[in-house]
């Protein structure tokens, strides 16, 4: 009886239902109603059986010996325990995880970096007002008129006007 | 020295830049506009022009004879002018000045009264340049701020993960315990069930049996009553009725 009794932990599931992204919901409904169906199951079941009343039967039945016999095999029967293959497994997927989301939370952050900078020079810009062509090709390059390649005006292909 | 008075008082900035390179060699490698005070924005441009008197005339210059000649001054000094080039034949009155004329009265009349008009609607193209230009701009920032907003909500939902790993290993640790509990209680429910029945079956013999002998007395008894005996027995009937029939009409 030693190895059974592993505690389960305590799983917050107002909590974890929170952080579940809309698109995995189906998933984790799944998962809740299987861990309610087996939490009623376990709580259906006593956790010792009641003992059988040997005196009882040693006075009733009439067969000399049947009632030792079956005493005696009975508190010599050990149930065996089911064996636990998919903790392992469990666990094994848990280090995945912690892996990819390092690698998620670090590509997260750079992103994250990314648009503090942008956010900074959109909001250090100077006001549309008082820029020139020249500060509005700097801020935006992507407006800039390519001079080279165009060289006559408007400096970019009819289409794009 | 004596050509370059303002040496002494160029700013430090200029001196510090380096000397112009050796003539001859083309110039656009002397930097220019590179120190602090240069790279300052450039004040925005005055929204209205200089002031002007009937169109054409700076405000500056009355200003400038004020002084000397009071208001009028400026309107003598044009009008004497005017008639010292006209009398003198300095201008020409010729057919180019009719031409000139006509024309500058059409154009004075159109400014004046299309002028405010035009004015606006060059203005409104402006602004609404500058409306989308602004709008662009806001609609980015608030975009980059949703999108960094929504990478800070994945970061924690993320956090969650360790509710899935629990949720899973408790789910597994339930399943064996109901497995092994239930096995338990299929071995006691087995054992209890075939002591039942040698129990059971013992006490279904039993009762057999006694039913068995009950029976068989009773009908030996049956057959040992001789009719002497049922004669007696009836008789014996009666008299016990009769007795109970006066009892009976006594007590009613």
């Amino acid at each position: 009886m030693a190895g059974r009794k592993a505690a389960l932990k305590a799983v917050d599931w107002a909590a974890f239902a929170e952080r579940v992204p809309p698109s995995q919901r189906a998933m984790f409904n799944a998962l809740k109603t299987r861990n309610d169906a087996l939490t009623t199951r376990l709580a259906a079941l006593p956790e010792k059986p009641p003992a059988i009343d040997w005196a009882f039967y040693k006075a009733n039945v009439a067969k000399a010996g049947m009632v030792d016999e079956f005493q005696k095999k009975f508190s010599a029967l050990k149930v065996p325990e089911p064996v636990d293959t998919q903790t392992a497994k469990i666990d094994a997927q848990e280090k995945e995880a912690a892996k990819s989301i390092a690698e998620y939370i670090q590509a997260s952050k750079a992103r994250i970096a990314q648009y503090e900078q942008q956010l900074q020079k959109l909001k250090n810009m100077i006001p549309f007002e008082q820029m020139t062509l020249e500060d509005l090709s700097e801020a935006f390059p992507e407006t800039k008129l390519n001079k080279e390649k165009y060289p006559y005006w408007p400096h970019k292909p009819i289409a794009d006007l | 020295r004596a050509l370059c008075p303002l040496v002494p008082s160029a700013p430090a900035a200029l001196r510090a830049l380096p000397p112009p390179v050796a003539v001859g060699v083309l110039h656009t490698t002397r930097p220019l506009h590179t120190t602090q005070q240069s790279l300052a924005p450039v004040p925005p441009l005055p929204e209205k022009g200089g002031e002007v008197r009937h169109g054409v005339i700076p405000e500056e210059f009355f200003q400038f004879l004020y002084p000397k000649t009071g208001v009028t001054g400026p309107y003598m000094l044009g009008t004497g002018l005017l008639l010292y080039l006209l009398s003198k034949e300095i201008y020409v009155v010729n057919h180019e000045t009719v031409a000139a004329a006509c024309i500058l009265t059409v154009i004075v009349y159109g400014v004046k009264k299309f002028g405010a008009d035009v004015a606006a609607f060059a203005d409104k193209l402006n602004e609404e340049k500058m409306a989308t230009a602004l709008a662009m701009k806001n609609g980015a920032i608030q975009t980059l701020q949703t999108a960094i907003e929504e990478e800070k909500k994945e970061q924690w939902r993320v956090e969650g993960r360790n509710y899935l790993f629990d949720a899973k290993r408790n789910n597994i640790a339930m399943l064996l315990e109901a497995n092994y509990r239930e096995r338990l209680l299929m071995v006691y429910n087995e054992v209890k069930k075939r002591l039942d029945y040698q129990v059971a079956m013992q006490t279904l013999k039993r009762q057999k049996e006694q039913d068995y002998m009950i029976q068989w007395v009773e009908k030996n008894v049956v057959q040992s009553i001789t009719p002497q005996q049922q004669k007696e027995s009836i008789a014996k009937c009666i008299l016990d009725l009769k007795a109970l029939s006066k009892t009976a009409h006594a007590a009613v």
